[in-house]
């Protein structure tokens, strides 16, 4: 399997899927295609689907798309549980990556993911507190629904985890004050090996991505 | 099973999990909520914490969000999705691209099933919707985009109804056609008609 992704700095799609991967230990080789001055992935042509990160390649077939990638791929290896065993805890798993995956317009457009970078207070206004808000409810809400077993959502690691670590990044590049449960949750998801390993490599990259900067001083 | 959904001319999201539901034959109430109305909201959060339709309530289970509720149903239901694993996974990708994508489309030209705006919303971000959406569709299989109908032909369902109130072409009428010929979809398309209420701030084009 090859799993394209963009700048591990900013690309909190192509993260999800990587993060997952590496949880599940499933092999694979990473092809980075970094963002242009347009905030393209250069080099996406060669990856003719919908022009974007991340793009899963398994038995030679694009997959694209971070939902249908980690759907496809708790599909294929069902002996992985990427997404909890237990058919409730299962439906409300997908549930909240659906609604992640199409929702939070108002945090994602002002706290993009910046991992390197710290930016406190920046982005907070009454849309991006109500994203934040429901984001605190729903852990609470799987948390204790599901959450007995360990640390994470749904006790063990899952996808929705996946799903929801590229915004613990940005709890902490934006340092939102969050309720003492909810902080646990961002410090397990934050020790996770996969995790770990992509903010490492994101703390590394120097590209500079204009259209995922808006606070950065001195460029706008 | 229950299923909750907001007005049937305006709501896309609502749209997709029903005409699943309608065209697999599988037997749910329905609960419509008049969106943007008083207390809509409230009314809304009583079937889910999420705050949005559709919402589907299966005995215990609340499944919310319209593609966890296709997989949801799949789940019951194996034909919702292609047969053949490369199949199936193309189709989940153009499910999944509909979900997160195509933000100006939705904006500019926003499901109205009864209204006619002939070329209205055409900016250049839609234009590039549109382009991305002819592509797939020209690659449909038929009648529907893998043979049968799939969960992919319920995401792109409101599109459909989308280009027939904006009078967009497309290369692959065939698919349109099929679409607009399911007996589920002239079944909402009338209800949808029939609907009193309306909801002006989503009326773009008068």
């Amino acid at each position: 399997m090859q799993l394209v992704i963009g700048n591990k700095n900013y690309s909190s799609w192509s993260m999800r899927p990587w993060v997952l991967m590496r949880e599940a230990g499933l092999a694979f080789e990473e092809v980075q295609l970094k963002f242009g001055a347009d905030a393209k992935p250069r080099g996406i042509e060669r990856y003719p689907v919908a022009g974007k990160v991340p793009v899963l390649i398994i038995d030679g077939e694009p997959v694209w798309d971070t939902l249908a990638i980690c759907e496809t791929l708790a599909e294929r290896f069902p002996e992985k549980h990427l997404w909890p065993a237990d058919a409730r805890a299962r439906q409300v798993a997908r549930s909240v990556c659906a609604e992640m995956h199409s929702g939070f317009q108002a945090l994602r457009s002002g706290m993009p993911m910046n991992i390197r970078s710290r930016h406190p207070g920046k982005g907070l206004n009454a849309d991006s507190r109500r994203d934040i808000d429901r984001v605190v409810a729903l852990w609470s809400s799987c948390r204790e629904r599901f959450g007995k077993a360990g640390p994470l959502l749904f006790g063990g690691f899952s996808i929705a985890d996946a799903y929801y670590a590229p915004v613990v990044t940005r709890f902490q590049t934006y340092a939102v004050e969050l309720p003492r449960a909810a902080q646990v949750y961002c410090d397990a998801v934050l020790g996770l090996g996969g995790v770990r390993a992509w903010m490492d490599d994101a703390r590394r990259e120097t590209e500079f991505v204009q259209d995922d900067e808006p606070y950065a001083s001195g460029h706008r | 099973m229950l299923l909750v959904i907001g007005n049937k001319n305006y709501s896309s999201w609502s749209l997709r999990p029903w005409l699943a539901m309608k065209v697999l034959g599988i037997p749910f109430d329905e609960k419509r909520i008049h969106l943007y109305g008083p207390g809509s909201k409230e009314q809304i959060l009583r079937y889910s914490p999420a705050g949005h339709v559709p919402i589907l309530h299966d005995g215990e289970t609340v499944v919310w969000d319209s593609l966890a509720i296709l997989e949801y149903l799949a789940e019951r239901r194996p034909q919702l999705w292609p047969s053949d694993p490369a199949q199936r996974a193309k189709a989940r990708a153009v499910s999944a691209e509909m979900h997160s994508g195509f933000a100006a489309l939705r904006e500019h030209m926003s499901m109205n099933t009864r209204k006619r705006y002939p070329g209205k919303g055409r900016t250049s971000e839609v234009l590039a919707n549109i382009a991305r959406i002819d592509a797939i569709w020209a690659e449909a299989q038929g009648p529907f985009l893998f043979g049968p109908f799939t969960a992919a032909d319920a995401m792109y369902a409101p599109v459909v109804l989308r280009f027939r109130t904006y009078e967009v072409a497309v290369r692959k009428q065939s698919y349109m056609d099929a679409m607009l010929a399911l007996p589920a979809m002239r079944e909402w398309i009338e209800a949808a008609e029939r609907e009193p209420e309306s909801i002006p701030s989503l009326d773009l084009y008068g």
